[in-house]
């Protein structure tokens, strides 16, 4: 079999399988694709990403739950925390057959290929001595961890190896407090670790709106987790990580690390030179329909220099890459309409801009006490905040509320849509849902809700 | 005048053949096309001053039904 493609693409993660998968639809099934990965299939997003983390932070919310409705009370949960682990493990291989490895399998068109990939030039790739070549290609190779430089530190894990963990440590010390380390971290002390998380940031996750932050950063510490904020981490010796910050340093005993202190997109080693496609240190630099600046190379998901690393986000340019390469229709990706979330309790939630990134917008906000479903489920620390240009268009919502990565969807539909705050305070909501507070938000920049009975339209 | 060689995608039978090649031909410029359903290809003469190769892609023989195009190379 000769070793030319239609289409070869390098990585197979949420953005590659997508871009096959799509391209495999259009052409019948008769594009020639090369999915070459290296690692486990799937990537990042099944493997050590969403999957696990979601996994461990629903075992860590029932070890959690307690009741907050009297005349109720629940027993103290125990953990076992190797079986957690042995479980959480035996999810993401089920994920990763089920939806990976047994649909890859149906496609007979696309032939996958382990290695790592390099460009010769702007035709050829070079997979562990062997020669591939293609007429379009795929740059999908996602983002590594960054590890910080530490002086003395020798033993630490990323999110990469994480979920190889067997033993609870009794001290988890979290260096970055983005997305996944506020998220592990309220996971590991709802199980019973004592968690630190240091960030140098004043505000946790960084790069959202400050009101939902300092909710966010409140409830993990009403669940015991310390944040030290305005910190860096600035050495390690005999078991203990030394963090400076605020004319301060503290000692913290650390009998286990884990570097989550942000990603970098993966353009090291495949020679994107040779191939003519234009880079950063911040990814691959693409117009909005994915294309590179070698017009027959795309790229999609992690890899590509832009704000988000989610994985609907790389899915779908994975997906309309393919599409733009057979259907020719020039279709865009608008990455601020991805709604993204935090999955700690409560969850934080967004879509669009930030009101102070957006000059002439105006922004409200509700406190969750207002929605009558928290109150009565006695679960009422969060907020909802809408954001409107100066047509009086919503352009960002950000949720706080126990189940805020599920109501931010109609955000994004506002935000996609270009709706304004009368088609949001029009739409009928079901009484009483915390999906609710979004109507509420929009009906506050032209009435006091204080002052609304229940349910008033 | 051009000589265009086009990938085409979804052709299963002769009756393709014939049908991606009328939807060639149906077009302007377009003098003669040969297609191939072995390789998947078409090769197609064209006016360039009537017809640019990237044209074709977009012909409705290849939009909407199952055929895809392709332009691979024009001398
Ligand atoms: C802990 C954690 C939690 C997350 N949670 C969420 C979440 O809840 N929701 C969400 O939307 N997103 C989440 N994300 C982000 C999401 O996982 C990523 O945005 C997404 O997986 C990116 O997909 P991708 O296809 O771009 O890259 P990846 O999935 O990383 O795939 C890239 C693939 O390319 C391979 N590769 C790299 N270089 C080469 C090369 N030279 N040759 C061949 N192969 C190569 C890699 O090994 C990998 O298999 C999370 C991430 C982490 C780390």
């Amino acid at each position: 079999m000769n070793d030319e493609y239609d289409l070869v693409i390098i990585g197979w993660g949420a953005a590659g399988f997508a871009a096959a998968i799509k391209a495999s639809e259009i052409t019948s099934g008769q594009a020639r694709i090369a999915l070459i990965g290296d690692g486990p299939l799937g990537g990042t997003c099944v493997n050590f990403g969403c999957v696990p983390s979601k996994y461990l932070i629903e075992a860590a919310a029932e070890a959690h739950a307690g009741s907050r409705h009297r005349g109720v009370s629940l027993a103290r949960p125990s953990v076992d925390f190797r079986e957690l682990m042995n479980g959480l493990r035996e999810a993401v291989a089920g994920e990763r057959t089920r939806k990976y490895e047994q649909v890859i399998a149906r496609y007979e068109n696309v032939e996958l290929i382990h290695g790592r990939a390099s460009f010769v030039n702007d035709r050829e790739v070079v997979v562990n001595g062997r020669r591939i070549s293609g007429y379009n290609f795929l740059v999908s190779t996602g983002s590594s961890p960054v590890i910080p430089d530490v002086p003395g530190i020798s033993e630490f894990m990323t999110t990469n190896n994480f979920w190889n963990m067997s033993e609870m440590p009794s001290t988890l010390v979290i260096i970055g407090g983005g997305a996944a380390g506020l998220e592990i971290g309220q996971a590991m002390s709802r199980l019973g670790s004592e968690v630190h998380i240091v960030e140098p940031r004043r505000l946790v996750p960084p790069h959202a709106d400050p009101d939902a932050s300092s909710i966010i950063a409140r409830s993990l510490q009403a669940d015991g987790v310390r944040l030290h904020l305005g910190f860096t981490a600035a050495r390690a010796e005999d078991g203990y990580l030394i963090i400076k910050g605020n004319g301060e340093e503290l000692r913290i005993r650390a009998d286990a690390v884990l570097v989550s202190a942000g990603r970098t997109p993966n353009v090291e080693g495949l020679n994107l030179d040779a191939a003519r496609v234009a880079y950063g240190k911040n990814g691959v630099a693409t117009s909005r329909t994915m294309q590179t600046s070698n017009p027959r190379i795309y790229a999609a998901g992690d890899v590509v220099a832009q704000r988000f690393m989610l994985e609907t986000l790389a899915a779908r340019e994975g997906a309309v890459a393919a599409e733009n390469m057979y259907e020719h229709l020039g279709i865009e990706v608008n990455e601020l309409e991805f709604p993204r979330a935090l999955f700690t309790q409560p969850q934080m939630a967004s879509v669009g801009t930030l009101e102070d990134e957006c000059a002439g917008c105006r922004s409200k906000s509700v406190p969750l006490e207002s929605v009558p479903r928290a109150r009565i489920a006695g679960d009422t620390d969060g907020l909802f905040k809408v954001v409107v240009d100066r047509e009086g268009r919503v352009v960002g919502v950000h949720v706080v509320a126990p189940n805020a990565s599920e109501i931010i969807v109609e955000g994004a539909m506002a935000v996609r849509h270009g709706l304004s705050l009368s088609d949001i305070v029009d739409q009928p909501h079901v009484f009483p849902t915390i999906s609710e507070g979004i109507k509420l938000a929009a009906q506050s920049f032209s009435r006091n809700v204080e002052d609304m009975p229940c349910c008033v339209e | 005048m051009k000589k265009v060689v086009l990938r085409v995608f979804g052709m299963t039978c002769n009756d393709c053949v014939s049908r991606v090649r009328a939807g060639l031909l149906e077009r302007e410029g377009v003098l003669d096309a040969s297609v191939s359903l072995k390789d998947g290809t078409a090769v197609v003469q064209i006016d360039e001053g009537v017809v640019r190769p990237d044209d074709l892609e977009l012909l409705p023989v290849f939009k909407g039904g199952r055929y895809r195009a392709q332009v691979r190379s024009v001398e």
